[in-house]
């Protein structure tokens, strides 16, 4: 014989089970509609305007800096060229793109995973 | 895309400054030449710079460019010597006005100024890459 008898016939599990939520059928699977709250449109990646796009830009010109450089070396090794300051300037130029490039991408990625360590 | 605005600037210094080196060296090179291509004594060149009015990314900077390559025309120095084939009828070689002292000078300055613009350069990419340590 147990003293408390089974839990789903007990008056009180009665009285739980009449709460909205409290049945598996119940139970909210998909997103909860609140009344008087959509949901913000999501733009889509490679919009114009978009950080997509925004980053896609920044490295296609971190990337014309770097043909640059390397037609000017190109030209100075090649013997058309006497210009060994402007080859080095454009080097540095693409360097330093390129640093902001990667500084960028680290910023983005530090931002996802100090997101993802969020507790929920 | 224009990170760093003032080196478009200070490469046209150096153009300039490795134009008066090349300048200084055809100087030296015929420091001895009787005979130029127009039946002269060689002349010494001189450069002489202009400003070049520049736009980098909305201001407006004054870069420089060499605005011609003039011929000194004082007249050189004229040395007996009767066995030249330059010699005139009184035997005397009339010499390029080129003096070495003076190219020198102007070799070591090209080359300090050339320097100079060099560690601009060398400047403007270190205070790039520190504004860039901000975000470490």
């Amino acid at each position: 014989m147990s003293l408390l008898g089974p839990i789903g016939h007990s008056p009180a599990a009665s009285l739980i089970s009449r709460l909205p939520g409290a049945n598996r059928d119940d139970a909210p699977l998909g997103p909860v509609k609140l009344p008087g709250v959509t949901a913000a449109p999501t733009p889509a990646v490679n919009e114009p305007g978009g950080f997509g796009s925004v980053f896609e830009q920044l490295v296609s010109s971190v990337d014309a800096k770097q043909d640059e450089a390397q037609a000017l070396t190109r030209d100075v090794l090649l013997g058309q060229n006497d210009q060994l300051h402007q080859s080095m300037i454009a080097m540095q130029e693409a360097g330093v793109a390129f640093q902001l490039m990667v500084e960028v991408r680290n910023k983005v990625v530090e931002s996802y995973q100090e997101l993802m360590r969020m507790p929920v | 895309m224009n990170l760093i605005s003032s080196l478009s600037l200070t490469a046209g210094a150096l153009n300039a400054q490795k134009t008066r080196l090349d300048v200084v060296a055809q100087n030296i090179a015929n420091a001895q030449t009787t005979l130029g291509p127009d039946g002269r004594p060689y002349q010494r060149r001189v450069v002489s710079f202009e400003t070049e009015l520049l736009r980098v990314g909305g201001t407006p900077l004054q870069g420089v460019r060499v605005s011609g390559i003039t011929a000194d025309p004082t007249p050189g120095q004229s040395v007996y010597d009767p066995q030249h084939p330059q010699a005139n009828r009184e035997g005397y070689v009339e010499m390029p006005n080129v003096h070495l002292a003076y190219e020198m000078v102007d070799l070591m300055t090209a080359s300090r100024a050339y320097e100079a613009n060099l560690s601009v350069v060398k400047n403007a990419r270190q205070m790039a890459m520190r504004a860039l340590e901000i975000g470490r």
